[in-house]
């Protein structure tokens, strides 16, 4: 960038960036860093706080329910993370090819994705219904007795990930189309000339080309994954029998409903450390593929 | 994510846009966004075009699958919302009869009469439109002058507020709305507009997506409004936004989505029903005891049908944003 | 700051002039009346405003699951309404943690005032170490509900008052019909109905002074056993599964169900939709009789500006003929009063005939055995209840983890 002079520097940074920081700041920094501070209390909201230290951690990383929320998240990511994305990929090579309407197709697939969150899960509740809803219903005409998902401790969490999938798939589609945009056509020619098509030419040239773009959405998609909540909070709210309790629903019931906000805060800072370490780790392996790449 | 920084002219790395907010402050969704500077770079870039077919479209064999998996994805993505909008015509006898009945019998508005009696929904709406379109216009400006700042202008400590941007995506909102409640209080501010819009206006996710955007935008431009004498203020609003445009018209749609289906942060600051948005009023149409899926649905649609329009009409610059044609 | 200077100068200005005193704005926070009667609410207000010149109420409401969210981030953070409502259990919560104001000394110096009024019970169940911290609005219970007409297609005698559950299975056994899909009995395995039903074995969760856990006593055990027999070993009890997203209220109302155990709020419904004749009876129990008692009550925050306004306010709502007819009317919940005429007009309503039941019951009312850990104690239970009703464990077992959950608690 052209030098500029100190004077005009400041300037443009108080004047760019300074409503973003003063935002950011009031809105989003201090609130984040007062549930830092609330984690080391056992404020129950209405009472006085007290200072506990470090024992709302230490109970934390014993508790047999914070690890069974933990398992669930992670199962809950299991499921719904590779089925998305492979999905969303071959979607994207279908709707990549030069073929009328596709832009409507991006639009409808898209839909879902803007669609809020309760109004998804209140629709595939009903969509699940074990007697009513449409899914039985259509598993019925194959001859298939459906599940009672939701109501079925076995089959709640899958219900739960058919819904997160069916909403993201248009996103993690749409991302893997500008990947796809960005592989430059010569790369394609000069396979041709080669005489390499068909799968070979997915293997070979598209699939390694889109492995920056599938750890973009990998990454995104596990940072959001940890997070699940809305979803679960409509459709199941944990249950049945904790099948689907996971860490934010935890995280919620114990700020809200227990009166335990300092253990609240304590059990984000947990997910906040795991979040961390998984986005760490995928920018190291990143680098590494980089690198391997040349 | 240092060297990036400190190396901005190299494109940026793909770790970086893992600054995604999920839901809490905003939204997944914007995740989106993020797409148009993605990674594939490294000088390889695709000339624009159609993709990587050039051959002109002709029924064969391969196209006719095409078209029937693409046509059997849209009807599953399609035949939820039909199945809400069906649901919200019927009575509420007819919504639960086997086999289920496609087009309700007999054909009812009633349920959107209730919703409309349960609650004022035309000012729940006016205050959804309001926030949302307010929140999304502050939003948008104040990440492109931030997302400028943080691509062009070094500074000291930059990383540093990198990471505590990124900090406020990583922790759940569940356990930061009683603080943030707290300091408006302190404000003065409950039961305003402006403590539903403030929250939303701001936001790690849209600097991040902008200031990636900014870093792919060869510098050639801006230097020539250098020589003319222009400053970073001005490049901004004369240049940059105006490039800038498709990437902001995705974080405008997200933005939009963000805030219209924000739900937790306005029912605990609003505290007057003339302050409430369309998400509160769905929440309230389910009853402690039971509940009437129809009337639900038809306030579905209601909360659905605003959102989805904005879509279609700002779908057009989402796909450009996506596409990298800023600078054609 | 600048603000609260401001509202300072204000007040200070309205002080010095008293000519001009302003009237008092009282706020008040609901859950019960949203979103069904909320008309009523607003001519209660009015009656109230109209007999109270100088004070004025404005309300807000929020559904059931958002309104402990909400009222505990606003008195987080200093800013209770004047007065707000408090079920039971969470009324112990709050009167625990000091959010609530005594209002004993006020009802003292409320000359021409007696608590009389207020049904004695009820009203003891919102006072704590001899503080009353808040008035009883309305009380509710659970009663037998039964649809006379798949009684009388059944050829079953209608349910008395000295049924057992021997006779509560006889019944429900001829009166299920897989083919029609209806089913003799409904009551949810969950927390609430298993708490007054283990009474009515003469189990208990906790021993009298909340010392000693007893949930896994051995008629527990079999308290549980017979509830899921109910569903998977008789059939005559519809599952999850089976019920499909429907409640059991709209399964009964649809004429699915033969015999409900369900609240009275429901009375106002079922009189309104249920195209067939029922009634209500007294419960069933194995060795006692014992149903559920749910209360409502009022109370004044403790950092309210207004205290003896908002009390004046919730004595109106709790107590006032006014409040009270409008709310039996409406059938707005039970108002806990004493008086007998004032009910009347409850008793008087033709649809169901024996309504004289709910007061019936109020004699065997079994009270929540509640701690502070309220909440964490109830979802605690609910899942070993649930895990038993799923097959997952025994019931045996599951009280017994049930046991260890709770001793955690306490």
């Amino acid at each position: 960038m052209s030098p500029a002079a100190p004077r005009q520097k400041y300037l443009a940074l108080a004047v760019l960036l300074g409503p973003s920081l003063a935002g950011m700041f009031v809105f989003l920094m201090l609130p984040v860093a007062s549930s830092l501070v609330l984690s080391f209390s056992n404020w129950d909201l209405i009472g006085e706080i007290q200072w506990i230290g470090l024992d709302n951690y230490v109970a934390a990383l014993g508790d047999p329910v914070v690890l069974g929320a933990l398992r669930n998240t992670l199962t809950y990511i299991l499921g719904y993370l590779p089925a998305t994305v492979g999905i969303a990929l071959g979607l994207a090579l279908l709707l990549n090819r030069r073929i009328r309407g596709r832009v409507v197709f991006r639009a409808i697939y898209f839909v879902p994705v803007v669609t809020s969150w309760v109004a998804v899960s209140l629709i595939w509740k009903w969509l699940l219904n074990p007697q009513y809803g449409l899914v039985n219903v259509a598993l019925g005409w194959f001859g298939i007795k459906g599940p009672g998902w939701l109501f079925d401790p076995q089959w709640a969490m899958t219900g739960v990930i058919l819904t997160s999938i069916w909403k993201d798939i248009g996103f993690v589609t749409v991302i893997y189309l500008a990947g796809l945009q960005d592989i430059p056509e010569h790369l394609y020619e000069a396979a041709a000339l080669d005489g390499v098509t068909g799968w070979q030419r997915f293997w070979h040239i598209t699939f390694p080309m889109l492995v920056p773009t599938t750890f973009f959405v990998t990454t995104i998609s596990l940072i959001s994954s940890f997070q699940v909540f809305d979803q679960v909070w409509v459709m199941t709210q944990g249950g049945p029998a904790g099948a689907t309790s996971v860490m934010v629903e935890l995280i919620y019931k114990n700020a809200f409903s227990y009166y335990r906000m300092g253990y609240a805060s304590a059990i984000s800072w947990v997910l906040f450390a795991l979040i961390f370490a998984v986005t760490i780790a995928q920018h190291v392996l990143q680098k590494r593929v980089d690198r391997s790449d040349g | 994510m240092a060297d990036t920084v400190m190396h901005p002219q190299r494109p940026p790395h793909p770790v970086l846009r893992t600054d995604l907010s999920p839901e809490g402050r905003g939204a997944r969704g914007l995740d989106l966004a993020s797409a148009p500077p993605l990674p594939g770079g490294r000088g390889r870039r695709a000339a624009p075009g159609e993709g990587a077919f050039r051959r002109s479209p002709r029924l064969n064999l391969p196209n006719l699958a095409t078209y029937a998996l693409l046509i059997l994805g849209a009807g599953i993505m399609l035949l939820p919302f039909a199945w809400m909008l069906s649901t919200s015509l019927k009575t509420r006898g007819a919504t639960f009869v086997t086999p289920p009945q496609w087009i309700p019998d007999p054909v009812t508005f009633d349920n959107y009469g209730k919703v409309f009696d349960s609650a004022p929904v035309g000012q729940f709406l006016f205050n959804s439109l309001f926030v949302s379109l307010t929140s999304t216009a502050l939003m948008v400006l104040f990440c492109a002058m931030s997302g400028y700042a943080f691509a062009r202008i070094e500074f000291r400590g930059r990383t540093v507020l990198f990471y505590a941007y990124l900090a406020t995506l990583m922790i759940p909102q569940q356990v930061t709305l009683t603080p943030l409640f707290i300091i408006m209080n302190w404000l003065g501010w409950t039961n305003t507009y402006q403590a539903l819009i403030l929250p939303s206006s701001f936001g790690a996710f849209g600097t991040f997506l902008l200031r990636q955007f900014f870093l792919r935008l060869p510098r050639e431009i801006e230097e020539a409004a250098f020589i003319d004498g222009a400053g970073y203020i001005r490049i901004v609003f004369t240049i940059a936004i105006h490039l800038a445009r498709p990437a902001l018209a995705t974080l405008a749609v997200f933005a939009f989505m963000a805030s219209w289906n924000s739900f937790l942060w306005p029912l605990i600051i609003t505290t007057d029903t003339s302050m409430m948005t369309l998400p509160l009023g769905l929440s309230a149409l389910q009853g402690r005891w039971t509940t009437d899926w129809n009337v639900l649905m038809a306030g579905t649609v209601i909360a659905t049908v605003p959102i989805i329009a904005v879509y279609v009409f700002a779908q057009r610059f989402i796909i450009k944003g996506l596409s990298h044609t800023g600078l054609k | 700051m600048l603000r609260r200077t401001f509202t300072g100068l204000l007040l200070a200005t309205a002080l010095v002039t008293p000519a001009l005193a302003e009237d008092v704005t009282i706020k008040y926070f609901t859950f019960s009346a949203a979103p069904n009667y909320l008309k009523e609410l607003d001519a209660t207000i009015a009656a109230f405003e109209a007999e109270h010149p100088g004070i004025k109420v404005e309300y807000e409401t929020a559904g059931w699951d958002a309104y402990f969210t909400k009222l505990q981030t606003v008195v987080a953070a200093r800013q209770a309404p004047d007065a707000f409502e408090l079920n039971y259990e969470n009324f112990v919560t709050y009167a625990d943690k000091g959010a609530l104001a005594d209002l004993t000394p006020l009802i003292a110096a409320d000359t021409g005032f007696s608590t009389d009024v207020y049904n004695p019970t009820a009203l003891a169940a919102f006072a704590q170490d001899g503080k009353q911290f808040g008035l009883v609005e309305s009380f509710s219970n659970v009663v037998l509900f039964y649809n006379k007409d798949l009684f009388d297609k059944a050829g079953v005698a209608y349910p008395t008052a000295d049924w057992t559950w021997t006779e509560e299975l006889e019944a429900a056994q001829k009166l299920t019909d897989p083919a029609n899909g209806v089913w003799g009995d409904f009551a949810p395995i969950q927390f609430w109905e298993f708490y007054k039903t283990i009474a009515q074995n003469g189990g208990s969760i906790l021993s009298p002074d909340k010392k000693t856990v007893t949930i896994d006593s051995p008629q527990n055990i079999e308290t549980l056993t017979w509830m899921i027999d109910k569903v998977n070993k008789y059939k005559v009890t519809p599952s999850d599964v089976d019920m499909a997203g429907q409640s059991s209220e709209d399964l009964f109302k649809a004429g699915k169900i033969a015999m409900l155990r369900t609240g009275i709020w429901l009375l106002g419904d079922f009189a309104a939709n249920a195209p067939f004749k029922w009634d209500i009876a007294l419960e069933p129990g194995k060795t006692q009789k014992a149903h559920h008692f749910f209360a409502n009550g009022v109370a004044v925050s403790a950092t309210s500006a207004h205290p003896a306004e908002a009390y004046q306010w919730i004595k109106f709502l709790t107590s006032s003929r006014a409040a009270v007819d409008l709310r039996i009317a409406a059938g707005w919940e039970l108002p806990a009063v004493s008086d007998a005429a004032a009910v009347q007009g409850y008793l008087d309503q033709p649809i169901p005939e024996s309504r004289e039941v709910v007061f019936q019951a109020l004699d065997t009312a079994v009270v929540p055995p509640v701690i502070g850990n309220w909440n964490q104690l109830t979802d605690a239970v609910g899942k070993e209840l649930e895990a038993a009703k799923l097959g997952q464990k025994t019931p045996e077992q599951a009280l017994k983890d049930a046991k260890v959950a709770i001793e955690a608690l306490l």
